[in-house]
C-alpha cells in the first residue's frame, strides 16, 4: 500500500464524520441506559451485569481462556455477529464509551491538542490478549472500555477507598488520552473497536485467503496485512502467556469468590469491572490493591473481617460478565472450598479459659467443634475438612481484635 | 405426720440456731410455723424425744424391687406464682412476679441466691450490650448492676459498652436485701423434687429438704431451675443436650506476683482475670462436652476438675514470681452451661437474630456476647411449653435451637427471660388465666412500667 493510501485511510479514521442527530440521540440514550443499569437504582445483577457482557472481545476471550461458555455470553455473541457484517456497528451506535470519549477530544481540541498519529494499540491488545487465552492467561483483557466504564460505578462499594480511586482512574485515563490526543481511543487504542475492526474484515479476509482470487497483487497484500501482524501478536501473547506460570511463581494468592477458575485464568479473565463487588450483599468483596502483584491489580478478592459468603447467596457469579466466576447452583456452591480456616491459639480466647463459642456457633455448616484436651484443661476449635467451605462465617464473628484468632487462608 | 411434734420447742430451736437472724422474715412465714420466734436461753434443748420417727411412707422392698408406697405430702404453703430456682433468670422473676401484684414463693436448693453467678463463680456479666456498645439488659437486671455499684466492692467495670466483673457474696448479699424489700416468702435449701400435675397442668412443686417431702400449690409455676427439672416432670417435650462442664476457682495473691522474675518463664496458664478484690481472679474452665443430668458423670467431672485445679496450682507456685499465688476457693457449684431446653411454642433462632425478625410477642431483648451481632428479640412463646400448662421456664432453659443455647444462658439473658416469666406469671394469675393464654399486650406494657428494654 502506498504512504498516500494509507495516510488518507488514518486521515478518515481520525476524524469521523460528523454523526447526525439521530445517532447522537440513539448514543445519549445508549450511555444513560447504560449508567441506570451500572447503578443501584436498577435492583438485581443482570442489568449491571448485562453492559460489559456486551463486548464480543471479552466473550470470545473469556471462552478460549476458560474453554467454557460464560453465563452472560449471548449479549458479547450478538454484538459479535453483528459486526461481523456491519464494521464498528457498536462504535457508532451502542457504545456507552463512546460519547464520553467524544466529550474528552472535543476538550481536547478546544484546547489546542492536534489529532495526531497514534499506534494501533488495539490491534496488538487483541492480539496479545488471544494468544495469552489460548494458554488461559488473557492478560490485556482489564483493558476492555465497558469493564472500564463499568469500574467508574463504585457507589455502595465497601472496600479501601484506594481501590475506589484506583477503578474510578481507570476510567479517567482513557479521557485523559483524549484530551492529550483527541480520538485516539476509539480509532486506534481501544481493543474493542480493534476486535470490530478485525471480525469486520474476518470474512473478507478468509474469503481471499480461501479463494486465492486476487484482483491485483497490491490488494492481496491489503488482506493478507491484517493476519500477518495478527499472528506476530498473537505469538507473542502465547510466548507470555506460557511464561506466565513461571513468572507468577511464588505471589501470593488471596481469597478468591466462589466460581473463580485456577488463579493465572483468573488474573486474565477477570475484567477489574466491579460487578461481583456491587452485587455481594454481604460486602465481603473488596479490590486487590497490589498485595498479590501487579497482575493481580484491582481483583476482586474475599475478605471476611465484617461478613461472610453466605451459604443462601450466588450473586457474584451471577453478576460477573466475562467468566471469571463460573455461575453456580446453590447446591453447586456448597461444595466449593473457597479456603480452610485456620486457628491461632496464641490469640484464641479458649486458650485463656474464656468464655467464647461463637465460630462454633455460627458455622452454617456445622464443620467446627471444641475438642477437650484432659492433658491441659483447654478447648481447642478443630476444624472438619469435609464440612467445612472456608465461607468465613467463623472469621467475621470472631471476637479477637486487632488480630483474628481464626482466619480462613487459601488452600 | 402423726409425731407430736411441740410447736413450742420447735420455735425455741428455730430462734436459738440464730435462723431467725439469718433468714428473713419472709422465709420465716414461708414457713408452717406462723408465730414469732422466742428464746429459751438455753444453748440446745430437746425438739421431740421419740426415738421412731415416722416411717409411714418410706420406700419398702417389695420382691427386690425398691417401692415408693402412695402417700399424702404435707402442703407447705398455698400462692400465686412458685418461683423454683433461685438463680438469676428465678430471683428477678420472683421480684417481678411480687412487684406486678402476685404472691409469690421462692425456693431455692442451696443457701444462698445468684446460682451459677455465685455459686457457680461465673462472675462475669456478658451478653447485655449489642454492636456499637448499647446495652438491652434493662429492667431488674439493670436495677442489680446499679445497686452493685453501690455496693463497696462488689462490681468493676461497669462502664457503658463493657463487661463488668461482680463479687459473688456482694451478689447473694444484694439478692437477699431485693426479694425481702419485694416481700418475696423465701424458702432456702429446698430441692424441687418433682412437678405436682393436675390435667396437664403444674398446679405446684414437691420439695425435699430437712423438713422432709412437702408441698408448695401455686396458680403459676415457673421453672428457673435452670435444668427445666418442673417442666421435664411435667412431662413438657424438651431436648436433653450435653455441653462443656467445668469448675470454676478463685486465685488470691495476684498481685503479689514478682513481675522481674516472673518475666524469666513463660506464663503460667489458667491464671484467669481480675474481680472486685484486688489480687484475687476467677479462673473459668471449660471441661468435657458431658451429660449434666447423670449424677455419676458430675461426680466425675467434681472429682477431676478439683484433681486438675489442685495440679495446675501447684505448676503455677513453682513459676519464678508466681509462688505467693494460693487457691482461695472452688465453686460450691459445678459450672453445667446446658442440660434440658424447652420446645417452647416459638423457638429462638439465630436466623431470627441475623434477619433482626420483630415479634409480635416480644417480652425482652438480648445481646451479643461477642458484640458481633445486634439486639434480638426473645418471643414469649419461648418460655410456654408445649402440651403441659401452668408453667413458665426461665434462665437457660428456655426454648432456643443448638446454636443459640450460648446466648440465652448469659447472664444478662436470664435477668431478662426471669424477668418476663415472672410478670407473665403475675398477669395469668391476676386475669385468671393460664399462662399461654395471657394477654401478651398486658405483659408487654407492665414490663415496660418496669422499666424493661422490648426493642
Amino acid at each position: 500500500m502506498s504512504l498516500r493510501r494509507r495516510l488518507a485511510a488514518f486521515a478518515r479514521r481520525m476524524t469521523p464524520p460528523p454523526p447526525s442527530r439521530t445517532r447522537w440521540l440513539v448514543r445519549g440514550t445508549c450511555l444513560a441506559l447504560a449508567a441506570l443499569a451500572l447503578s443501584p437504582l436498577v435492583p438485581g445483577t443482570l442489568a449491571s451485569t448485562a453492559i460489559p457482557a456486551l463486548s464480543p472481545f471479552v466473550t470470545i476471550a473469556a471462552i478460549v481462556a476458560t474453554r467454557t461458555l460464560p453465563t452472560l455470553a449471548w449479549p458479547g455473541l450478538a454484538v459479535g455477529a453483528i459486526t461481523l457484517g456491519r464494521h464498528r456497528f457498536f462504535c457508532r451506535w451502542v457504545c456507552p464509551v463512546g460519547p464520553c470519549m467524544d466529550g474528552a477530544s472535543w476538550l481536547g481540541q478546544r484546547l489546542g491538542r492536534r489529532t495526531a498519529r497514534f499506534p494501533l494499540l488495539g490491534r496488538w491488545i487483541v492480539g496479545l490478549t488471544l494468544g495469552g487465552a489460548c494458554l488461559g492467561y488473557p492478560f490485556l483483557l482489564w483493558l476492555d472500555p465497558l469493564a472500564r466504564f463499568a469500574g467508574l460505578f463504585v457507589l455502595g462499594d465497601r472496600g479501601p477507598r484506594l481501590g475506589l480511586g484506583l477503578a474510578i482512574a481507570g476510567f479517567l485515563a482513557l479521557l485523559l488520552l483524549d484530551v492529550l490526543r483527541p480520538h485516539a481511543w476509539c480509532a486506534c487504542a481501544c481493543p474493542l473497536g480493534a476486535f470490530q475492526d478485525l471480525s469486520a474484515s474476518l470474512p473478507g479476509s478468509l474469503r481471499s485467503l480461501l479463494q486465492r482470487k486476487y484482483r491485483d497483487h497490491e490488494e492481496a497484500n491489503q488482506s493478507l496485512t491484517l493476519p500477518r501482524r495478527m499472528l506476530l501478536s498473537i505469538a507473542a501473547g502465547i510466548a507470555w502467556g506460557g511464561t506466565a506460570r513461571w513468572r507468577h511463581q511464588g505471589t501470593s494468592r488471596p481469597l478468591r469468590p466462589p466460581g473463580a477458575p485456577e488463579e493465572l485464568t483468573f488474573r486474565g479473565v477477570c475484567t477489574r469491572c466491579g460487578n461481583c463487588t456491587r452485587a455481594c450483599p454481604a460486602g465481603i468483596i473488596e479490590r486487590d490493591l497490589g498485595q498479590n502483584g501487579l497482575a493481580s491489580l484491582l481483583t476482586p478478592f474475599l475478605s471476611f473481617r465484617e461478613g461472610y459468603c453466605r451459604e443462601d447467596c450466588i450473586r457474584c457469579t451471577e453478576a460477573c460478565p466475562s467468566g471469571a466466576l463460573v455461575r453456580l447452583s446453590l447446591q453447586d456452591k456448597a461444595s466449593v472450598r473457597l479456603g480452610l480456616p485456620r486457628v491461632d491459639m496464641n490469640v484464641c480466647l479458649l486458650a485463656e479459659d474464656r468464655e467464647c463459642s461463637v465460630c462454633r456457633n455460627r458455622c452454617p455448616y456445622d464443620a467446627l467443634r471444641y475438642v477437650f484436651s484432659e492433658t491441659d484443661y483447654t478447648l481447642t476449635p478443630q476444624i472438619d475438612r469435609e464440612k467445612c467451605t472456608g465461607c468465613g462465617a467463623c472469621e467475621a464473628a470472631c471476637p479477637t481484635a486487632p488480630r483474628k484468632a481464626i482466619v480462613v487462608v487459601p488452600t | 405426720m402423726n409425731s407430736p411434734m411441740n410447736r413450742r420447742d420447735c420455735l425455741r430451736v428455730v430462734g436459738l440456731s440464730g435462723l431467725a437472724a439469718g433468714l428473713s422474715s419472709a422465709t420465716l412465714s414461708a414457713s408452717s410455723a406462723q408465730g414469732p420466734a422466742e428464746s429459751s436461753g438455753f444453748q440446745s434443748s430437746i425438739i421431740t424425744r421419740d426415738k421412731v420417727q415416722a416411717t409411714e411412707g418410706s420406700p419398702t422392698l417389695v420382691n427386690g424391687k425398691v417401692i415408693q408406697p402412695q402417700r399424702e405430702l404435707p402442703v407447705l404453703d398455698e400462692t400465686d406464682v412458685l418461683v423454683v430456682g433461685g438463680g438469676s433468670a428465678g430471683v428477678v422473676a420472683a421480684i417481678a412476679a411480687k412487684r406486678a401484684g402476685a404472691r409469690v414463693t421462692l425456693v431455692e436448693r442451696y443457701g444462698h441466691f445468684g446460682g451459677l453467678w455465685t455459686g457457680g463463680l461465673v462472675l462475669l456479666i456478658t451478653g447485655h450490650i449489642i454492636k456499637g456498645g448499647k446495652q438491652v439488659c434493662q429492667g431488674i437486671g439493670e436495677e442489680i448492676m446499679r445497686r452493685l455499684e453501690k455496693l463497696d466492692g462488689a462490681i468493676i467495670d461497669r462502664k457503658p459498652g463493657s463487661k463488668p466483673t461482680v463479687d459473688a457474696e456482694a451478689v447473694k448479699y444484694l439478692m437477699v436485701e431485693m426479694t425481702e424489700e419485694a416481700g418475696v416468702k423465701v424458702l432456702l435449701h429446698c430441692w424441687a423434687a418433682d412437678a405436682i400435675v393436675e390435667d396437664h397442668t403444674v398446679r405446684g412443686a414437691v420439695l425435699e429438704s430437712k423438713s422432709g417431702r412437702q408441698a408448695i400449690l401455686a396458680k403459676v409455676v415457673i421453672d428457673a431451675t435452670g435444668d427445666g427439672d418442673i417442666f421435664a416432670a411435667a412431662g413438657a417435650p424438651f431436648e436433653h443436650r450435653s455441653h462443656n462442664i467445668g469448675l470454676v476457682c478463685r486465685l488470691g495473691n495476684l498481685d503479689r506476683v514478682d513481675p522481674a522474675r516472673a518475666a524469666r518463664a513463660p506464663k503460667p496458664k489458667h491464671l484467669g482475670t481480675r474481680t472486685p478484690i484486688p489480687g484475687v481472679h476467677w479462673v473459668n474452665m471449660h471441661g468435657p462436652e458431658v451429660d449434666g443430668l447423670d449424677v455419676a458423670t458430675l461426680t466425675r467431672m467434681e472429682m477431676s476438675h478439683r484433681k486438675f485445679i489442685w495440679k495446675n496450682l501447684q505448676e503455677t507456685r513453682r513459676t519464678p514470681g508466681y509462688e505467693q499465688v494460693y487457691l482461695l476457693e472452688t465453686a460450691p457449684q459445678l459450672g453445667v452451661r446446658i442440660t434440658r431446653v424447652l420446645h417452647g411454642l416459638s423457638t429462638v433462632k439465630f436466623s431470627d437474630v441475623r434477619a433482626g425478625t420483630r415479634f409480635p410477642d416480644a417480652i425482652g431483648v438480648g445481646g451479643a456476647d461477642s458484640g458481633d451481632h445486634g439486639e434480638w428479640q426473645i418471643p414469649y412463646g419461648a418460655l410456654v411449653p408445649l402440651k403441659v400448662d401452668g408453667v413458665l421456664a426461665a434462665g437457660r432453659c428456655i426454648s432456643a435451637e443448638l446454636h443459640m443455647a450460648d446466648l440465652v444462658r448469659l447472664i444478662p439473658n436470664c435477668f431478662v427471660t426471669g424477668h418476663a416469666a415472672g410478670v407473665a406469671a403475675a398477669v395469668a394469675v391476676q386475669n385468671k388465666c393460664l399462662p399461654r393464654d395471657v394477654d401478651v399486650a398486658q405483659v408487654q406494657k407492665v414490663l415496660r412500667q418496669q422499666e424493661a428494654y422490648l426493642g
